[in-house]
């Protein structure tokens, strides 16, 4: 403790100073490629599209374009696509939770470099041509139609591109590896002795996984179901091949404002509100899992026991 | 786990019987019989890859025998999954949770208990009490030291009231000061209580001070078991006596018969009072064990039945004695342990004379003896 006091605090100040230096390219990053661009978008936003061939002036500002945005149209979508997102991450969680834990738990090491690529060199592979990979395997004329007709569970085409369910299906398989990966860190990272000591204590399989594995997950599955909500939310690549008119997504309206209708000032007024979307669905996450973590906390049945500071 | 209803003399007993596993080809544990009253304390003795730690984990269900049956308080236990057994575990690093507070680690298992809130708050305080970390109740594991953590260790296992308490090396990862103090520790508690103990170890002396009885472990067989004094006095083997404590090997051939047996070793003849240990053939090759402490090293000849003329190598002080090594114009090396202060020139080189008393010297079939230390 003592020598950490009397360290000559010149040194000190000079190392501070060198690591505020090694930052500098990351708060430059930071700085031309999220904070001016998203100030834009602010400013656009309150701007709006003068005449027919240009995109948008902030001669006037107003939040008429959020009004405009908020059009029964754009909610309905945006409905739409919250439920997608929700009903997909936790797909996502549902079965990369399994997967990750047969990885980093069941296979020997040797089998989990492999299996570990498998999942990721779909990953890999363009996020487009693996979207169109579905579209044609589930178009009305494709294979899957055709083996299901042949085999009799089906009679007649299938009926599943261009609806909601086409993009759930397209999201879950094109968001998996974001959840599967953090999991699989968590997952390893846990001493596996912890599970005997749990079975030892008295814990079966079932109540050790509750009480043990879960809560030292915890920080994998808060990570995974960011890393596949947040880009979710704002996909447009998914939708726009699968979804047709009735799976539309929020980032396909986006990206229609300022690619077909040249109108960048609402573009960025519903890019503004999707933004909030998000953020206000994140900081719901939060409480939620704090709420989880008191709840498990009492399902440890003695969540009060130290702070009733009754053992001295 | 779950407190049985048995007869209470009985409670602590654990049977093995003719207890076997295989990894592949290889026997991890081969046939092995093991009782352990109730009560006491035993280790299990061996190098790394005797078996030991395979048979505790097997007592304690995280490993299933492949032949042989399992009993605990006179139940078979060899089909049950740990949590239904009566046994808990000190493991080897402590496998404490990290997401939970000290009194939660050590409140873990009465949970599944059904233990009311208010005797779990007390009995969680008396087990902290017990091994002296009543004032860390709140700490998270990642603030204890090595020693600390073996401490919650021991007190989330024992707040159970196991029947029987399996301890895999728990001492190894403290340094020896305080591996010293927690022997003994370890062993007022076992008393105090009357559990019965399982103690993993590859340490000789760990299991000397602790154990009611050790039961010595080679290559996944038993080869000896029986008390410290039994085990150190009078090993069976010559692996036994290699691996408990220190020893003097000599090689050479039997000759004489009961009560006088002699040995012709390069140089001279070891005698013995002593029966040799297997079925002694005379003529055959044996192999001679002396303890460094039954050796006196004089500058002038005794004229005793065991005395060889050496040169002396080294003298170096272990405390409370001398260690010192001499060779024998043959080449034998001969360790001997004495008490300080002896009348002795301490130069290397000079000629001495060791020697010992004949019913000092075992004598035991050829083995490929594995030396301690």
């Amino acid at each position: 403790m003592t020598a950490v006091a009397t360290a000559p605090p010149r040194a000190r100040r000079r190392f501070t100073g060198s690591v505020g230096l090694l930052a500098l390219p990351i708060a430059a990053w930071l700085v031309f490629f999220f904070i001016v661009p998203f100030g834009l978008i602010l400013w656009y936003s309150f701007g709006e599209k003068p005449s027919l061939y240009v995109t948008h002036s902030n001669d006037v500002l107003s939040l008429a374009r959020y009004v405009e945005a908020l059009d029964p149209a754009f909610l309905t979508t945006f409905w739409r696509t919250t439920q997608i997102a929700i009903v997909g991450t936790a797909l996502c969680l549902l079965i990369g939770f399994p997967i990750a834990y047969w990885m980093a738990v069941k296979l020997s090491p040797r089998a989990r470099g492999i299996v570990l690529a498998l999942v990721l060199v779909p990953y890999w592979t363009n996020f487009l041509v693996r979207t169109i990979g579905w579209q044609i395997t589930l178009s009305p004329e494709g294979f899957l139609s055709d083996f299901l007709n042949g085999i009799g569970v089906l009679n007649g085409p299938l009926q599943v591109l261009y609806t909601q369910q086409a993009v759930q299906l397209g999201v879950v398989y094109n968001y998996l590896p974001l959840m599967i990966l953090p999991l699989y860190v968590a997952l390893e990272r846990m001493d596996h002795r912890l599970l005997e000591a749990s079975r030892d204590l008295g814990g079966n399989w079932w109540s050790s996984f509750w009480r043990v594995t879960i809560p030292l997950a915890l920080p994998g599955i808060m990570s995974g179901l960011l890393l596949v909500f947040v880009p979710l939310m704002g996909d447009y690549i998914t939708p726009s091949v699968l979804g047709g008119a009735s799976g539309s997504m929020v980032g396909q309206m986006v990206a229609g404002q300022f690619q077909r209708a040249q109108n960048w000032a609402l573009g960025s007024a519903m890019a503004i509100c999707l933004m909030l979307a998000i953020l206000l669905v994140v900081i719901l996450f939060g409480v939620l899992f704090k709420l989880i973590g008191v709840a498990l906390a009492r399902f440890r049945h003695l969540g009060d026991l130290d702070r009733a500071g009754a053992i001295s | 786990m779950t407190t049985h209803l048995v007869d209470e003399a009985r409670a602590g007993e654990v049977t093995l019987r003719g207890v076997s596993r295989v990894y592949g080809k290889n026997y991890a544990v081969r046939d092995l019989d093991l009782h352990v009253e109730a009560g006491e304390f035993i280790s299990l003795l061996g190098p790394s890859g005797c078996g030991k730690t395979t048979t505790l984990r097997m007592i304690g269900g995280f490993e299933y025998p492949d032949t042989g049956s399992i009993s605990i308080a006179a139940k078979p236990v060899e089909a049950l999954p740990p949590y239904k057994r009566p046994v808990n575990t000190v493991f080897q690093a402590y496998a404490l949770f990290p997401h939970l507070s000290v009194a939660q680690n050590v409140a873990y298992g009465l949970r599944y208990q059904k233990t009311p809130k208010n005797e779990v708050r007390e009995r969680v305080s008396e087990a902290l009490q017990m091994v002296r970390m009543g004032s860390f109740a709140e700490r998270m594991p990642a603030q204890l030291s090595g020693g600390q953590q073996q401490r919650i260790a021991l007190a989330r296992a024992l707040v159970n009231r196991p029947a029987v308490l399996l301890l895999d090396e728990p001492m190894s990862a403290l340094d020896r000061k305080l591996r010293e103090e927690m022997q003994i520790e370890l062993k007022l508690l076992q008393q105090q209580l009357g559990t019965t103990f399982v103690f993993v170890t590859h340490d000789q002396e760990e299991a000397m001070t602790m154990s009611d009885r050790i039961a010595v472990m080679n290559q996944g067989r038993l080869e000896q078991i029986g008390p410290p004094d039994a085990v150190y006095d009078a090993p069976t083997s010559a692996y036994v006596a290699g691996f408990i404590g220190q020893q003097n090997f000599f090689t050479g051939e039997l000759s004489g018969g009961p009560g006088a047996w002699s040995v012709t070793i390069p140089g001279g003849t070891v005698v013995s009072t002593r029966e040799p240990a297997g079925s002694p053939v005379v003529g055959g090759v044996t192999e001679v064990a002396v303890r460094p402490e039954h050796v006196t090293v004089s500058a002038t000849p005794t004229g005793g039945p065991n005395e060889v003329r050496s040169t002396l190598m080294s003298v170096s002080q272990l405390g409370s004695a001398l260690q010192i090594v001499t060779i024998t114009p043959e080449g034998l090396k001969i360790m001997a342990r004495s008490p300080r202060g002896i009348d002795l020139p301490m130069t290397p080189g000079v000629d001495v004379y060791c020697s010992w008393p004949s019913d000092a010297v075992h004598i035991f079939p050829t083995t490929t003896a594995t030396e301690s230390e």
